[in-house]
């Protein structure tokens, strides 16, 4: 009989923790550029006022969350390591990065293009499948400058595929000197 | 004092009678104890789980029959046996998939009811060993996406199936039955179940395996029937009185 209810017990026990419905697991990776030094490839140089728009977003890149929807400088980015989702149903994603932003003479508007192709791989039941990239090789990313062109401030030369597999956001997948 | 004495004697043999009488009833007593002999009955118990069959008429998604079988061996000891085939659609948040197979389940189960007069009610623990051979087809998924920049990720219809898969487990039972009419009985049981081996599917999993039901982190699961039951007798056995001296000790 004890034998029984003690069993009883676990079954009531186990059926109750049956919430593993909650998404916890890593998903879909964005891909992460960190920004180098050119003179000093060896140390991070922070890009300032940095927006950033994807081609075919409706907007730009929401750094600021914080901020309310009306002021500008929510879509700023000041800081090394930059997060870029990618399309995860395309073979391109194409973003616009404009540097010093809020300067109307010193703003440099360069596009870069990411080529690619991508995996659904399963992860839980919780969180079903997540996007896995593996970045073309060897031309992975397509720099090119806007209509009236102005200088590059990124230079094609400077761009460092460090991991052409994007699985995880745990390490920068490129590098770029400036 | 004629009188005295007569009455004494009389009382006497009136006690004595009774003192006969008593002896006697003492002996019959005896007799009755030991002359009828305890016989139990044996055989083979058939069943089917209600508890699939109305699930399958309330649940749109689900469709399912288990029969069940039981063969007494000893007093205490039954071979049991579940056979099923179950179909489910199981639509979560991120997944929608059909799960499709049959599976069967052999053991024993162990009597710990000690019952009373010819009574042949069970309260029984027992082990089993599952296999079931199904198939998965995953009708549509979600990609799991925090950053949702360009837009909400899409429902992927699929289809896709996976055949040939299978998978091995034990299970430990609880449960009871009690007989309601001549040799029918109802009951229930909780099964608590361990993995032991599975074949997933390529990039995906057995998130339901037909008999072992849904799949949880570590391999456990849980299930639970609920039996109408036919006894079929097909002979008797004398319990032997060596059995119920140690009983009664």
């Amino acid at each position: 009989m004890k034998k029984i209810l003690a069993l009883l017990l676990i079954t009531i026990i186990l059926s109750s923790c049956e919430k593993d419905d909650i998404c916890a697991d890593e998903s879909t990776p964005r891909l992460i550029l960190e920004f180098y030094d050119v003179s000093n490839p060896s140390t991070l140089k922070s890009v300032l006022n940095l927006k950033v728009k994807g081609d075919g977003a409706p907007d730009f890149i929401v750094f600021n969350a914080a901020l309310p929807a009306t002021d500008p400088n929510r879509y700023l980015f000041n800081g090394n390591k930059l997060a870029l989702p990618l399309k995860i149903d395309g073979t391109t994603t194409k973003y616009s990065l404009v540097l010093n932003s809020t300067n109307v003479t010193a703003s440099n508007e360069d596009f870069l293009q990411f080529n690619y192709t991508s995996q659904n791989v399963f992860v839980s039941r919780a969180c079903g499948y997540k996007t896995i990239f593996q970045l073309d090789s060897p031309v992975a990313i397509i720099v090119t400058d806007e209509e009236t062109p102005e200088s590059f401030w990124i230079q094609n030369d400077n761009i460092n595929v460090q991991n052409y597999s994007i699985i995880t956001e745990n390490e920068a997948h490129v590098k770029i000197l400036f | 004092m004629k009188h005295m004495l007569r009455f004494s004697f009389s009382i006497c043999f009136v006690l004595l009678s009774f003192l006969g009488n008593a002896q006697e009833q003492t002996e019959i007593k005896n007799d009755s104890t030991v002359a009828p002999v305890k016989k139990e009955r044996y055989g083979l118990r058939i069943g089917v789980d209600l508890f699939r069959l109305t699930r399958s008429f309330y649940e749109k998604n689900y469709r399912g029959l288990e029969l069940t079988g039981d063969y007494r061996v000893t007093r205490k000891h039954y071979l049991a046996a579940e056979i099923g085939n179950e179909d489910k659609t199981v639509d979560d948040d991120q997944i929608n998939f059909t799960t499709k197979g049959t599976y069967l389940k052999v053991g024993f189960d162990f009597n710990s009811y000690q019952n009373w007069l010819d009574m042949e009610n069970i309260i029984s623990v027992g082990l089993r060993y599952g296999v079931s051979s199904f198939s998965q087809t995953r009708n549509s998924y979600q990609i799991y996406n925090p950053n949702q920049y360009f837009g909400i990720s899409p429902v992927i219809i699929d289809g896709t199936q996976f055949d040939g898969l299978s998978a091995q487990w034990i299970e430990v039972v609880a449960g009871m039955k009690a007989e309601v009419f001549q040799n029918i009985f109802i009951g229930f049981s909780f099964r608590l179940n361990r993995l032991i081996s599975q074949k997933r599917p390529d990039n995906f999993d057995n998130l339901y395996i037909p008999g072992f039901n849904r799949t949880y982190n570590g391999d456990f699961g849980v299930g639970f029937n609920y039996t109408v039951s036919y006894f079929i007798p097909l002979y008797k056995s004398t319990v032997k009185i060596n059995d119920k001296e140690k009983q009664k000790k």
